[in-house]
C-alpha cells in the first residue's frame, strides 16, 4: 500500500498582549513558512497547546502583569520539550537570565526588537550550521 | 524498586559542599563532592554517571564552573546540570543560558526551592527516558 507523503507544517505560537506585536510576528513567521497561532492571554495559550504541537514559541514576559509570561514559557517547554521557546523581555538582568534558564527558555530578546529580526535570529539559531549568535539578543 | 538518584556537588568551599551533601543525602540522593573544577572533570571523565551535576562557578578561576557544566552537558546519558553561585552576573548567566544548563540557583540558595526543583528535573528526565545511571 502506498504511503502518503505528508509533511507536517512547522507550527509557531506567539503569546503577547499587544495585537500589533502579534500581527507583526504572525507576518514574519508566515513569510518563513510557519503556521502561526497567536494568543493574548493564558487561557487562549492553554487552549492552543491542547490543539497543536509547536516547534517554536515566542512569549512576552509581560502578559497581564510583569513576569507572568515566564511560567507560560516554562509550561510550553514542559509540554513540547523540542520546541524552541523564546521570551521577549524588557531588560537585561541576572534575574531575567535566571528566569529564562529555570523555565527552559532557549533565548531571550529585547521586547523592542522588530519581529522580523527576532524571527531571523531564531531561524539562525535553529539552522544546523549556525554558531547561533546574534547581536539583537539581550546582552 | 528504583535506585537512589545520584548527584555530584562541585564547590571549592568545603563547608558548603559538605552541607549540600548532607541536604541531598537527606533527600535520598547518593551524593559525591568535588572541590575543584579539575577534580570534577576527572570524575566526569572517569565513567562516573550522575543524575545531577551541580557546580559552583568561581573556583580555581572565575567562572571556571562553566567548564564543568559544559563537560556535563556532553555526557551520555546527560545529567541535569545545575549552577549554584554566589557571583551571578549577566556575563556568566548569559553563558549558562547559551550552553542550556537546566537550573541556575544563586547563593544563599533557598534549599527547599532548590531540592524541589532538582527533584522535579530528575523525575522529568527519568519519565522521558533520558535519565542518568
Amino acid at each position: 500500500m502506498a504511503t502518503a507523503n505528508v509533511s507536517q507544517p512547522k507550527m509557531a505560537l506567539v503569546v503577547h498582549a499587544d495585537m500589533g506585536v502579534l500581527s507583526a510576528f504572525q507576518g514574519a513567521l508566515t513569510k518563513n513558512d510557519f503556521v502561526t497561532i497567536v494568543a493574548r492571554d493564558v487561557p487562549t495559550t492553554l487552549l492552543a497547546m491542547t490543539q497543536h504541537y509547536f516547534d517554536l514559541a515566542i512569549v512576552s514576559s509581560h502578559l497581564n502583569e510583569p513576569g507572568d509570561g515566564w511560567p507560560v514559557a516554562g509550561v510550553l517547554h514542559l509540554a513540547f520539550p523540542k520546541c524552541f521557546v523564546a521570551v521577549l523581555a524588557p531588560e537585561t538582568s541576572v534575574l531575567t537570565l535566571q528566569a529564562a534558564i529555570n523555565n527552559g527558555v532557549r533565548e531571550i530578546y529585547h521586547q523592542s526588537t522588530p519581529a522580523a529580526e527576532v524571527v531571523a535570529a531564531i531561524l539562525a539559531e535553529l539552522s544546523p550550521s549556525s554558531s547561533g549568535r546574534n547581536s539583537k539578543k539581550l546582552q | 524498586m528504583s535506585r537512589k538518584p545520584s548527584i555530584l556537588i562541585v564547590d571549592d568551599e568545603v563547608n558548603v559542599a559538605r552541607t549540600l551533601k548532607m541536604v541531598f543525602e537527606h533527600e535520598g540522593y547518593e551524593a559525591t563532592t568535588a572541590h575543584s573544577c579539575a577534580e570534577a572533570l576527572e570524575l566526569l571523565s572517569n565513567s562516573h554517571v550522575f543524575d545531577i551535576v551541580m557546580t559552583d562557578l568561581n573556583m580555581e578561576k572565575e567562572d571556571i564552573g562553566l567548564e564543568v557544566a559544559r563537560k556535563a552537558m556532553h555526557l551520555k546519558p546527560r545529567p541535569v546540570v545545575v549552577i549554584c553561585t554566589g557571583f551571578a552576573s549577566t556575563f556568566n548567566a548569559s553563558a549558562a543560558l547559551k550552553i542550556q544548563v537546566d537550573y541556575l540557583a544563586t547563593k544563599p540558595a533557598d534549599l527547599k526551592e532548590l531540592t524541589n526543583a532538582l527533584n522535579r528535573l530528575v523525575m522529568l528526565r527519568r519519565a522521558s527516558g533520558k535519565g542518568g545511571a
